[in-house]
This record gives C-alpha cells, sequence and structure tokens, in this order.
C-alpha cells in the first residue's frame, strides 16, 4: 500500500511543469519574437493547449493574443500544410 | 485619457521600392495632424511574409508608435487610411498596455546589464576552456540591432539541449569501447569484438545524423 502510494506520488511529480513565461519572469508575451512564439505551434499551426505546453493561464491567454496578432501580420502562418 | 498606440503595418514595395517612405509619412503626418505626438518609427525593412497577401509574398514593415488623447480617435482615422490606400496589405493598431512598457524597461534593463558583464567576461573566457559555447560577436550584434531583444535568451535556453545531448552521447560511446575492450582482452569472444564495433559506429552514425535533422530544422524556423 505505502509502495503504491510512493509511486503514485512520483508520477504527479512528474506530471508537474513549472510555465516558462513565469520561470523566466515575463510579464508581457511580444507578438514580434516569432522564433518564440513558433515553440508554441503545431506542426500545423495550431495553438498548443496548455496541458502540454505547461504554461500558466494568465501567460497562455496572453500567449494566445501575441499568437493571433502575429498571425495576422503574417510573421506566423495560419495553417502549414507542410509539417516542419 | 492619454494613450500609447503603436501602429504596424506592410507596405507593397513590388513596383516601387520609394512606396515604404511615402505611406509612413503620410501617416505621421495623419497623426501629427490630429494632434498625436510620435514617439518612435521603427522599419523592420523588407520581410518575407509566412504566407501571401494579394499574392505577394515580400512586404516592408512599418512600425509607428505615438501617443495621443483616447478622444481624437486617430485609431479610426487610419484604419480609414490604410483602407483608401492600395499599397497598404495588411495593418494592426492597438493600445500599448502598461505590462508591455514594463516589459520593455525590463528587457532594457536585462540587455544593458548583459552588455556590461558580457565586456569583462569576454577575455576570461577566450582564456579559459574553450568547450563552452560563446556566440560570436557579429551574431550578438545582430541581436541588438533587431527589434526585439528576447531572441537573445531562447538562443541561450537551446544551446544547452543541445550540450547535453552531446554529452550522453560521448558517455554512451566511451561505455561501449570500454566494453568492447574488454571483450578484445578474453581470447575465447574474438569474433564477437568488429560486429560490437559496428554497432557503436552505427549509432554513432545515428547520433549525429539526428543532430544534423535538428540542426536543418532550427534553421529553417
Amino acid at each position: 500500500m505505502r509502495q503504491m502510494r510512493e509511486r503514485r506520488n512520483t508520477m504527479l511529480q512528474r506530471k508537474k511543469r513549472v510555465c516558462r513565461f513565469c520561470e523566466a519572469g515575463d510579464v508581457f508575451i511580444d507578438f514580434r519574437d516569432e522564433k518564440r512564439l513558433v515553440r508554441f505551434l503545431t506542426e500545423l499551426g495550431k495553438i498548443v493547449p496548455r496541458r502540454t505546453s505547461g504554461n500558466c493561464n494568465q501567460h497562455q491567454r496572453q500567449l494566445a493574443t501575441a499568437l493571433k496578432r502575429a498571425r495576422h501580420l503574417a510573421l506566423i502562418p495560419f495553417v502549414s500544410d507542410i509539417p516542419r | 485619457m492619454e494613450n500609447l498606440y503603436c501602429t504596424i503595418f506592410i507596405v507593397d514595395i513590388s513596383q516601387n521600392p520609394d512606396e515604404s517612405e511615402t505611406v509612413s509619412s503620410r501617416i505621421q503626418q495623419l497623426v501629427e495632424d490630429h494632434g498625436g505626438i510620435i514617439k518612435k518609427i521603427n522599419r523592420w525593412g523588407k520581410k518575407r511574409m509566412a504566407y501571401s497577401i494579394q499574392k505577394k509574398s515580400h512586404g516592408f514593415y512599418v512600425e509607428i508608435e505615438f501617443s495621443a488623447s483616447s478622444r481624437l480617435n486617430i485609431p479610426k482615422i487610419l484604419e480609414a487610411e490604410y483602407r483608401i490606400n492600395d499599397r497598404v496589405l495588411r495593418h494592426l493598431t492597438y493600445i500599448v498596455d502598461k505590462k508591455e512598457q514594463v516589459q520593455r524597461e525590463k528587457n532594457a534593463g536585462k540587455f544593458k546589464k548583459a552588455q556590461e558583464a558580457e565586456k569583462p567576461e569576454s577575455s576570461e573566457e577566450s582564456n579559459g576552456s574553450k568547450k563552452t559555447v560563446t556566440p560570436p560577436p557579429s551574431e550578438e550584434k545582430e541581436v541588438a540591432e533587431s527589434p526585439v531583444e528576447d531572441v537573445k535568451k531562447t538562443e541561450d535556453i537551446e544551446v544547452q539541449p543541445e550540450l547535453e545531448e552531446v554529452n550522453d552521447a560521448e558517455t554512451k560511446k566511451s561505455a561501449k569501447k570500454e566494453t568492447a575492450s574488454d571483450d578484445i582482452s578474453d581470447p575465447v569472444a574474438e569474433s564477437e569484438p568488429p560486429a560490437e564495433q559496428k554497432s557503436t559506429e552505427q549509432k554513432e552514425s545515428e547520433n549525429e545524423s539526428s543532430s544534423e535533422e535538428e540542426d536543418s530544422e532550427r534553421s529553417e524556423s
């Protein structure tokens, strides 16, 4: 029983991720920085969900607006057919 | 209320390369005529767009920052101008909020600190171990000129995983070589070592190919 609990604890600990923007201490995510934004896109150009990227609520929302602005200005694609 | 606005637009310069100047001067004039104060003009230059707009693959990006009272309704005037002007492919006007301003100050501070720290350290690093990957000075200058200073940070982050991978690969190689040498010392298992060496060579080549692929991906992105 105790082993089970320990194993469960380790599994939970592994899953925990920290928001990259919080770690870097960023207050605002700039849409001009397309190199940084591309990391949060899937191969087809979709926005990566929070459960995979590990971002916190505030930064994920900021990121979404940044990505949308960058898309509008043709810095990043709406859809990329060819996976990189 | 006094606001800080930022407007970015893409000009089509496929027919006339001077078009960007005429359009940006026109926008500046409009802002100043209606009571706005221009703070900063940033020309990003000709860039390749991620997707073609009006069958054009390249465009000239101009960014203008100005402060104005919200009563003056300048974004609306600019919007009308952008819509009439055929040369403007895309435009974006938004209010620069406090968070962005704070972030900019932060970045500026970090950048200054980094510059100050690099000057004394650069001589020490050259004397020390050569294995530590230090970006060449030419790249740093390019980064400094680019509109966003965060790029530098991301590059630093990217460098680390590569190093780790290399180290792992080296440790694996050394471990395998040791096992191979043990086998050679045994007279019975003389037939085995060449096969193992082959396998190690294959693995090495795989590692190299994978690293090359990653590099190519990064360069593409």
